[in-house]
C-alpha cells in the first residue's frame, strides 16, 4: 500500500489520507454552511417556525400576511410549515411538542386547546409581553378570549371565529321571490319555514333547494347538529369519570329535522363535502350550509353569493364555530429572543387580519371589526354577527375540530342522516359511544 | 458423510503443524471473524435499533400507561390488555380486518391466476397486457383512493352514472355499511392484483414446455393440461402468493382511511386504524401499544399455520 508523509513525520496510508480529505472537505463545508449562519447572526435576522393547518383560498392571505409581517420585521424570518387539516396536523404538533422540539409559534383551533393545554404541550401567553405588543384582553370580545383561556391562564389567541353558515345564490333566491326589499333573504323561524323556503328554491333550479355535503365527515355532520341543537338553548357537558350530560330531546328533534332535509328534493341524500359546493356553484340549489372560509371559492366562481346565519328555527341564536388561534408549542430550550418574535409577529398578524376577513373569517382583533374597511366588506358584514352567538365544542380532551369524537359522531349519525336508522338510535348510539371515552384513563 | 467423520478428518491436520503456523492460523481467523462483524454490522445495527429494539420497547410501553403527553409513564402490569380484550371497538376493528383480509385474498388469488393464464396462452401484443396489469401497483394509494371515491360518487360518480342508464337505482358504494367493504375490495383489486399475476406468469413460463408435448401427444385437451400440469407445478408459487396477500391484507389501512375513513358507521374501520386513533389522536400510547401486540400475536398464528399447512405439504 503506498504511504504517504505527514506533517509531523508519521506515515500514512492511503485509506487514512482519503478518510482525512473526506473529513476536511466535510469540514470546510461546515463552515461554509455556519458561514451563512454567522453571516445571519450577523445581521440578526432570526428564523422563526411557524406551524398551521390553512391550505385553500385562507391559506394563501395567511402567506401573504406573513409576508406583510417579515418585511415589517427586518429583526426575523418567519418561515410557515403547511401541514394537513385534522388528525395530521395535530398529531405532528403534539409529537413534536412532546419531543420538546416544536415550531415557535403555531396555529390551532381553539376547540382542541383543552387536549393540549393540561398535558404541557403548550405554554400561557405572557400578558405583559403581549401588552408590549398593543394586544390586551379589551382588543377581543369576550366569548372569545374566555375561550383562550384554560385554569386561568391564557393559552390561545384567536385570530379568527369561523362560524358555519348558510351562503345563498341571489339569482336563484330572486327567482323564487324569496328577497326582501334590501336584496337580503327573507328569515324564517321554524323548521317548516325554512323547508318551504328551500322549496320555493328547488322550483327554481329543478335540483335541489339546498346543499350540504356531509358523506363520511363527521365534521360536517357535526357542525349543523350543534348549531341546531344550541338553538334549543341546550348544553353538552364532558366530565372524565362521568357519563355525558345533553338534552336528549333536543338532540333528537334536530337529528330528525337534517334527516329530514336529505330527501333527493330539498337536499341531496349523499354528497359530500366536494359534491355539496360543486353543486351550489353550478347553481343546482339555492342554498349551502357551510363554513365562511368557502368564501374565496365562491368568488373564484363568481357567484351571486350572499351569506347569513344559519336561520334561528328553534328559538335561540346560536351558531357553530371554531377559532384559528396562535399557540406557544413547549419547546424543551427557549430562545427568549425568538420568543419575543413570535409576540411580536403574531401581533402584527392579528392587527394585519383585515386581509384575513377577506378570506372570510370573521377577525377576532376587535379594532380590524370596527374599522371602516370591514363595514364594506360584504357578505362577510352580513354574518359578522355570528361573532356573538359562535358556541364552540364542548371542552374535553378529545372533543374539538377534526378530532375522533367528530368521526364517531358520524360513525352513528350518517347512517340516520341517510334514513337507514332512527335518530334516538343513533343518538343513543353516540351518547354510549361518549361515556364509553369518558370512562378510561384522561391521556393528557 | 456424518459430522463427526467431517470433524475428524478437518481436525486431524492442524494437530501435526508447527505452533507458529497454528498462531497465524487463529490470528488469520480472529481477523476474518472480525472482517465478518464488521461486514454484517451496519446491518446488524440497523436491525438492532430499528426492529429488535422497537419490539422491545413497544411490548414494555403495553405495560405502561404512557401518554403521547409524556405524562403516566409508569408500570401498570397486563391492565392494558385486559382493557383490551374487553374493548368492543378493538373486537369489531380486529373483525373488519379479518374480513377484509378474506373477502380479498381469494379474488386477489383466483383472479391473478386467472390474467396470468389467459396471456400465457399466448395473446399478441404481451407487453401491453402485461403494462396494463401491473401499471395500477405503481400508482400511490392516495392516487387510488382518489380516483376510486371520484367514480364511487353517488352524485357524480361514473359508476353510478352508468348504472342509471339501465335504470339502475344509486348505489351508496362507499356509504352504505353493507357496501362500503366490498367497493374497497374491488379498488384495492384494482390497484395490487397486477403483483401475484406477475408472480404467476413468472412461474407458469417456468414450467417445461415438454410437460405439455408430452401430454399433447398423449391426448390431453387444454383444460386438462391446465389441471393436470399448470396447477400442480404452481402449487409452491400459489402457498407462497396465498401467504403474502394474506400478510398483506391484514396490514390494510392506507387505502380504507383514505376513501371511507372507517366508516360508515365504523364498519371499514380495520385494526390498524384503531390503533393509529387510540395511539395518536387519542394520545393513549401504552394501550395502543397492547392492542398492537394482540394484533401481532394474530399475525404470528396465521403465518404459523401457514408454515405448519406449508410443511406438511412438502413432507
Amino acid at each position: 500500500m503506498k504511504q504517504f508523509e505527514s506533517l509531523t513525520g508519521k506515515q500514512l496510508t492511503r485509506r487514512q489520507l482519503l478518510t482525512g480529505s473526506a473529513l476536511l472537505g466535510g469540514g470546510l463545508l461546515a463552515t461554509s454552511l455556519t458561514g451563512c449562519g454567522g453571516a445571519a447572526q450577523a445581521g440578526e435576522v432570526r428564523e422563526i417556525g411557524f406551524w398551521h393547518l390553512l391550505s385553500g383560498g385562507d391559506g394563501t392571505k395567511m402567506q401573504a400576511m406573513i409576508a406583510n409581517a417579515n418585511q415589517a420585521n427586518p429583526g426575523f424570518k418567519v418561515h410557515p410549515t403547511v401541514l394537513a387539516w385534522g388528525p395530521p396536523y395535530y398529531t405532528k404538533l403534539a409529537m413534536a411538542s412532546a419531543g420538546g422540539r416544536p415550531p415557535e409559534v403555531a396555529i390551532m383551533h381553539a376547540s382542541r386547546v383543552p387536549g393540549y393545554a393540561p398535558g404541557g404541550l403548550i405554554e400561557p401567553w405572557d400578558l405583559g409581553l403581549l401588552a408590549e405588543n398593543g394586544i390586551t384582553p379589551e382588543n377581543f370580545a369576550p366569548r372569545i378570549w374566555e375561550k383562550g383561556q384554560q385554569d386561568g391562564k391564557v393559552f390561545s389567541l384567536a385570530l379568527d371565529s369561523h362560524p358555519f353558515i348558510m351562503f345563498y345564490n341571489t339569482d336563484i333566491a330572486g327567482k323564487a321571490g324569496l328577497l326582501e326589499s334590501n336584496g337580503l333573504l327573507q328569515e324564517v323561524n321554524s323548521p317548516d319555514a325554512f323547508k318551504a323556503m328551500a322549496l320555493e328554491m328547488q322550483k327554481v333550479t329543478k335540483a335541489h333547494g339546498l346543499s350540504l355535503g356531509y358523506l363520511n365527515l363527521g365534521a360536517q355532520m357535526w357542525r349543523l347538529f350543534y348549531t341546531l341543537y344550541k338553538q334549543h338553548g341546550a348544553e353538552i357537558v364532558l366530565t372524565p369519570g362521568q357519563p355525558m350530560q345533553a338534552d336528549r330531546d333536543a338532540a333528537i328533534e334536530s337529528l330528525e329535522f337534517m334527516a329530514s332535509l336529505f330527501d333527493d328534493t330539498i337536499a341531496a341524500k349523499g354528497n359530500d363535502i366536494n359534491t355539496g359546493i360543486a353543486e351550489f356553484v353550478r347553481g343546482d340549489s339555492g342554498m349551502l350550509f357551510s363554513g365562511g372560509w368557502e368564501l374565496p371559492t365562491m368568488k373564484k366562481a363568481k357567484l351571486p353569493v350572499d351569506a347569513a346565519t344559519i336561520p334561528t328555527l328553534y328559538g335561540t341564536p346560536a351558531s357553530y364555530a371554531d377559532s384559528h388561534s396562535f399557540v406557544l408549542p413547549r419547546q424543551l430550550v427557549v430562545d427568549e429572543e425568538k420568543r419575543k418574535d413570535a409576540y411580536k409577529f403574531v401581533s402584527d398578524i392579528l392587527k394585519g387580519s383585515l386581509l384575513w376577513a377577506e378570506a372570510g373569517h370573521i377577525p377576532a382583533y376587535q379594532p380590524v371589526v370596527q374599522s371602516p374597511a370591514y363595514g364594506e366588506l360584504t357578505p362577510q358584514i352580513h354574518y359578522a354577527n355570528a361573532a356573538d352567538i359562535i358556541n364552540y365544542d364542548p371542552e374535553a380532551w378529545f372533543s374539538g375540530s377534526g378530532s375522533d369524537w367528530q368521526n364517531y359522531f358520524a360513525e352513528y349519525i350518517q347512517n340516520v342522516l341517510l334514513g337507514r336508522t332512527k335518530a334516538a338510535e343513533g343518538w343513543d348510539g353516540f351518547v354510549a359511544r361518549t361515556n364509553d371515552l369518558l370512562s378510561r384513563p384522561n391521556p393528557v | 458423510m456424518s459430522s463427526s467423520t467431517l470433524s475428524r478428518q478437518t481436525s486431524q491436520p492442524r494437530t501435526t503443524r508447527s505452533p507458529g503456523i497454528k498462531a497465524g492460523l487463529s490470528l488469520r481467523r480472529s481477523r476474518d471473524t472480525l472482517n465478518g462483524w464488521a461486514f454484517a454490522a451496519p446491518f446488524l445495527i440497523f436491525f438492532l435499533v430499528f426492529l429488535i429494539w422497537p419490539i422491545l420497547y413497544g411490548f414494555y410501553m403495553s405495560l405502561t400507561g404512557k401518554s403521547l403527553t409524556g405524562a403516566n409513564d409508569t408500570l401498570i402490569g397486563f391492565s392494558n390488555y385486559a382493557e383490551a380484550f374487553a374493548d368492543a371497538g378493538m373486537w369489531r376493528s380486529l373483525g373488519n380486518t379479518l374480513y377484509f383480509t378474506v373477502i380479498s385474498t381469494v379474488p386477489l388469488v383466483l383472479i391473478a391466476l386467472v390474467m396470468a393464464a389467459l396471456l400465457n396462452i399466448g395473446l399478441p401484443a404481451q407487453w401491453l397486457w402485461r403494462l396494463s396489469y401491473f401499471a395500477p401497483f405503481l400508482l400511490a394509494s392516495t392516487v387510488v383512493s382518489l380516483f376510486f371515491v371520484w367514480m364511487y360518487n353517488p352524485q357524480l360518480g361514473l359508476i353510478n352514472d352508468f348504472l342509471s342508464k339501465f335504470g339502475i337505482a344509486k348505489v351508496g358504494w362507499l356509504n352504505d355499511p353493507n357496501v362500503a367493504m366490498w367497493s374497497i375490495v374491488i379498488a384495492t383489486l384494482w390497484w395490487t392484483v397486477g403483483f401475484n399475476f406477475l408472480l404467476y406468469l413468472a412461474a407458469m413460463q417456468n414450467i417445461p414446455v415438454q410437460h405439455y408435448e408430452a401430454a399433447s401427444l398423449d391426448g390431453a385437451g387444454a383444460w386438462r393440461q391446465f389441471f393436470s400440469i399448470t396447477m400442480p407445478q404452481l402449487t409452491p408459487t400459489t402457498v407462497m402468493i396465498v401467504l403474502l396477500q394474506i400478510l398483506a391484507s391484514l396490514k390494510v389501512f392506507d387505502q380504507i382511511y383514505q376513501m371511507t375513513g372507517g366508516g360508515p358507521g365504523g364498519s371499514t374501520r380495520p385494526v390498524v386504524q384503531y390503533i393509529f386513533e387510540t395511539g395518536f389522536t387519542g394520545y393513549r400510547l401504552g394501550y395502543s401499544a397492547a392492542i398492537s401486540y394482540i394484533f401481532f400475536g394474530l399475525i404470528v398464528l396465521v403465518s404459523a399455520l401457514q408454515f405448519v399447512i406449508t410443511r406438511r405439504r412438502s413432507v
